[in-house]
């Protein structure tokens, strides 16, 4: 990596560079003087992110101090994440420049970028010095994404569809009432493991006998669910289609803070917890690598993540983070052991080397 | 200086340059090869599909290693074999090829009344209108279309709202099969009135004049005359509405609320969901091919139609 002193010019820069760094720790603190010597910047930097609330946290949160600090500007690609994934592939394997700069992705699709070897390495970022062991990707070499964020696939629900009181179990959507008024992710994720205990198997048994999940599954294809993606789930509640839905915890929230009377919960069964992460594309010029990795290392501030998750309305990967208000005890938001046992993890590992299967065993019996 | 203008004008001698460079770049004893050179452009284009239908078809040869994400370096036959073999590819399937019969069938009844009505009409401001309300649609694309029929037959929608001041409870009018139907007839109508409407312009108006002074009925004229001439319309706008229907992507996937897949929509899961091209490759071969032999069948049994460019079968 090239490297030039710093000049007395760029002192905005040099705050932020220290900030990030004292904020690494001792390792960082050695790795101070290198990041000073900084390469030439790039107009802008590409961030590809979801839409909606997704982008405007990101770039309350991380985005606009990065562009303060940096005078680089951050442009947000809102191309799908499973569509800028072959975009990807096809640049690295042509040895073309990417077409972005920063994956906003979730952990299991960047798993599979990082399995197929096109994700830079991230271990020399100074501030993964003072992160908890959410950042860490399970079961990969090294950092070649970085997790900042955890989430929850609730059951949320319309509270005047539950006159008797919040559902306890994901068996309550079973109620012949709810025909027609249920949605769930089209390809199934964020429902197959709690299906799985649901219908009366054992996480243990993920992925070798999932047929306890497929037969609760067929279950609820019985109740013709809505099936669709994260935009969908807050316009539906919005447009009173749906009284009920498995969809992560931030697109129920989107949904309240637009005036529709909505909660959520996690049944007794469980919740599915994930990640997103983000991650670099090989086949950037140096400088620009550079650049985005500062992105990133920005990204995992204590400042930085408490505006974007905020935002998001879920936990980070540093410690010591504020939850906002409205979610202080909640479910979707964990912060204690406690609140953890109460939710599924799955490696990313066998959720990678099965997630085809298992879109497809969904798909199957909901298109049936 | 002025009568020299006069007699070889500026005008001339640019389009004698422009003559000069024409007959070096292609001499006149290529002149016989000139229409072929015109073909250049189709060649060209269907060259291109040609090889990326290639290209395709070595995808879908090759099966994806989940624990690399990479594609072997061996070809094998498992992704037909899945293709063929898989319930929910059967399903969507037979979901997509029904629904381009049904689509096509309704939508040239619908199309049929629309282009003969604009054809024949008296009057000029009637035919103005049907033109516009025609073409109109052209410029809103599928996807806001779709999206307009949300909001109209939504639960909140302008429809279950005129039902509610009659007491009739919300219902659920969209993401099924018969919303994706609707829409895509919807979608179809104006390209099946377009494929119409000069079949039944080339039907001279005194042939129906004289089948009415000879006795025949309104609707003997129609059956027997007006029908039967009308036919190489018909096949034309079935053979666009029937391959535009079966290879659709956007209706099924906005009005269907994600349960009622079609072909397209499982090679774009393929392709973007479990990043398995092999697989989406295999599956569009497959709906090429579905595609083909359709039509091939349509022109084996009933010709061409107005696509033969006014060639009809002997």
């Amino acid at each position: 990596m090239k490297r030039f002193k710093p000049t007395l010019s760029h002192l905005s820069r040099r705050t932020f560079l220290q900030a990030t760094a004292a904020l690494g720790g001792a390792s960082a603190l050695g790795l101070r003087g290198a990041y000073a010597q900084e390469p030439e910047k790039p107009a802008e930097i590409i961030v590809r992110a979801w839409g909606g609330s997704w982008v405007d946290s990101l770039k309350a949160g991380v985005s606009d101090s990065f562009t303060k600090m940096t005078g680089i500007a951050v442009r947000h690609d809102l191309t799908e994440d499973n569509e800028i994934q072959p975009k990807v592939w096809a640049a690295v394997a042509q040895n073309r420049v990417p077409p972005i700069h920063i994956n906003w992705d979730t952990t299991t699709n960047a798993t599979k970028s990082a399995l197929r070897g096109v994700t830079e390495d991230l271990s020399d970022l100074p501030n993964l010095a003072n992160v908890t062991d959410l950042a860490k990707p399970a079961g990969l070499e090294g950092f070649p994404i970085v997790n900042t964020y955890g989430y929850v696939y609730v059951l949320a629900y319309r509270p005047a569809a539950f006159p008797d009181g919040p559902p306890k179990s994901w068996k309550d959507l079973l109620d012949p009432k709810f025909k027609g008024r249920l949605a769930f992710y089209n390809d199934g994720i964020g429902f197959h493991f709690p299906a799985q205990v649901a219908g009366g198997g054992k996480l243990e048994d993920i992925p070798g006998n999932m047929q306890p999940a497929w037969d609760f599954i067929t279950k609820m294809k019985a109740q013709q669910p809505l099936l669709g993606e994260d935009p969908d789930f807050t316009t539906w509640f919005q447009n009173g289609e749906i009284d009920a839905a498995c969809t992560i915890s931030t697109n129920a929230r989107e949904a309240r803070k637009n005036g529709v009377k909505i909660e959520w919960v996690v049944p007794e069964e469980g919740a599915k917890f994930d990640t997103d992460g983000l991650w670099i594309p090989k086949g950037l010029p140096e400088n620009e690598l550079y650049w985005a990795k500062q992105y990133i290392n920005h990204a995992l501030t204590k400042e930085a993540q408490q505006v974007w998750l905020d935002g998001l309305g879920l936990p980070g990967v540093v410690p010591g983070l504020t939850p906002p208000k409205d979610l202080v005890g909640d479910p979707s938001y964990p912060t204690t052991e406690a609140d953890f046992q109460r939710l599924i993890r799955i490696s990313s590992k066998i959720q990678v080397e099965n997630e085809s299967e298992w879109f497809s065993k969904f798909k199957a019996i909901m298109q049936g | 200086m002025r009568a020299a203008r006069t007699a070889y004008p500026l005008k001339w001698r640019i389009m004698d340059t422009l003559e000069g460079v024409a007959a070096a770049i292609w001499p006149a004893r290529f002149r016989r090869a000139t229409p072929y050179l015109m073909l250049l452009p189709a060649v060209l284009l269907v060259g291109l599909l040609v090889l990326g239908l290639i290209q395709i078809a070595d995808a879908s040869l090759r099966t994806l290693d989940t624990t690399t994400f990479q594609f072997s370096d061996n070809y094998s036959i498992a992704n037909f074999r899945r293709a063929l073999t898989e319930p929910l590819f059967l399903v969507v399937a037979q979901r997509s090829l029904i629904a381009a019969l049904i689509v096509t069938t309704v939508t040239l009844v619908f199309a049929f009344p629309y282009a003969y009505l604009m054809v024949r009409t008296r009057s000029p401001g009637l035919r103005k209108f049907l033109l516009i309300a025609l073409f109109l649609p052209f410029f809103i694309g599928q996807v806001v279309r779709a999206y307009g029929w949300l909001i109209i037959l939504g639960n909140q929608g302008m429809v279950n709202e005129a039902l509610g001041l009659v007491g009739v409870a919300p219902m659920r009018l969209i993401y099924n099969y018969p919303a994706v139907l609707f829409g895509l007839v919807q979608y179809m109508l104006p390209f099946a009135v377009l494929m119409l409407a000069p079949a039944l312009t080339a039907i001279p108006e005194e042939l129906e004049a004289a089948a009415g002074s000879l006795g025949a009925s309104w609707v003997r004229t129609f059956i027997h005359v007006v029908l039967p001439l009308a036919r190489p319309g018909f096949i034309g706008a079935g053979v666009v509405v029937l391959t535009l229907s079966l290879t659709d992507f956007a209706v099924p996937a906005i009005l269907g609320g994600g349960s009622q897949d079609f072909i397209a929509n499982a090679i774009y899961d393929q392709f973007f969901r479990t990043s398995d091209q092999g697989l989406g490759a295999t599956l569009a071969l497959m709906l090429v091919a579905l595609g083909s032999i359709l039509v091939g069948l349509v022109f084996a049994l009933f010709g061409a139609g107005t696509l033969a460019m006014g060639r009809s079968r002997a």
